[in-house]
């Protein structure tokens, strides 16, 4: 991370405050992941009409653009533990690999971090809870076994 | 009214509050599920909170609805596919959208993966469910209530 992270108190309430005006302009939960879900699904089908979900995931992509330019430049180099441990011809197809597994995992569960993690947990969502416990648990024994074994 | 500004807007507050508070850097997720450093609990943790508060208000206010979902397989093995992904990219899907958005060029491969696998578990449930897809119209707007 080479740019200072605003406040959790700022950046936290921020979020949440983004799904609220979803749920009371759509009357939907906030999901990143309905975003691509809706671009694959138009383009499949030969339109590029998009309804919400795309655009919320197209201005995300603004923000991390207007970011960049107002901070001067991007958040990091290189791809964190993956391009210092390991092989960079190897780090592309990991990276495809592990995307693959991030959206047919979070289609699955209907939902990623945003729509169960965020959206869902603030309503107390019994599937949402399960699955934000699942996938956490599950990221955080990853990060261990794989610093444990690079 | 036409939601694609409205939702713009709604994304590109997203995308900065992910950018500028590092969620964009596989490093500062890794730190955060190393149990390092507690930031991304704080943020998440108060980011659900003003989430939940506010719409338990607006509930209470009769100005928004919804129904809780019951927990069914799918949303355990789905969970721990995705737990696989986002523990070894350390991104998910908002933060890998901001890479590509900063112009991080190793966000491209994981793209291409979030856009396969979205793509692969459409066919699937095709397959799996041809009744559901019977026509072109309902295919457009394929979003069954609750899913992502």
């Amino acid at each position: 991370m080479l740019h200072p992270q605003l406040a959790w108190y700022v950046a936290g309430p921020l979020l949440g405050l983004c799904v609220i005006a979803v749920r009371l302009l759509f009357n939907a939960r906030l999901g990143v992941t309905g975003g691509y879900s809706e671009i694959v699904d138009r383009v499949r089908h030969r339109s590029l009409v998009f309804d919400w979900r795309a655009w919320l995931l197209f201005g995300v992509l603004f923000g991390g653009t207007i970011f960049a330019l107002a901070a001067g430049g991007p958040d990091f180099h290189g791809y964190g533990w993956l391009t210092r441990e390991l092989d960079e011809v190897l780090v592309a197809p990991i990276l495809v690999l592990s995307g693959g597994l991030i959206g047919y995992g979070a289609k699955t569960a209907g939902g990623c971090t945003s729509g169960n993690g965020l959206s869902g947990t603030a309503i107390l969502s019994p599937a949402s809870l399960a699955a934000t416990a699942t996938f956490f648990g599950t990221a955080i024994a990853i990060n261990f076994l794989t610093r444990a074994l690079f | 009214m036409r939601p694609r500004l409205p939702a713009l807007a709604i994304g590109v507050v997203f995308g900065v509050a992910l950018s500028w508070s590092g969620m964009t850097s596989p490093d500062v997720i890794r730190g955060a599920l190393l149990f390092e450093d507690s930031y991304l609990f704080l943020f998440f943790g108060s980011a659900v909170a003003t989430a939940s508060i506010g719409l338990l208000l607006l509930r209470r206010a009769g100005r928004v609805t919804w129904t809780p979902q019951r927990i069914a397989r799918r949303h355990v093995t789905g969970s721990l596919i995705f737990g696989v992904g986002w523990g070894v990219a350390d991104a998910c899907p908002g933060p890998i959208m901001t890479q590509i958005g900063q112009g991080i060029a190793w966000g491209v491969p994981l793209l291409a993966g979030v856009l396969l696998g979205v793509y692969a578990f459409v066919r699937r449930s095709e397959e799996t469910e041809p009744a559901r897809d019977p026509a072109p119209a309902l295919a457009r707007g394929s979003s069954v209530p609750g899913s992502a």
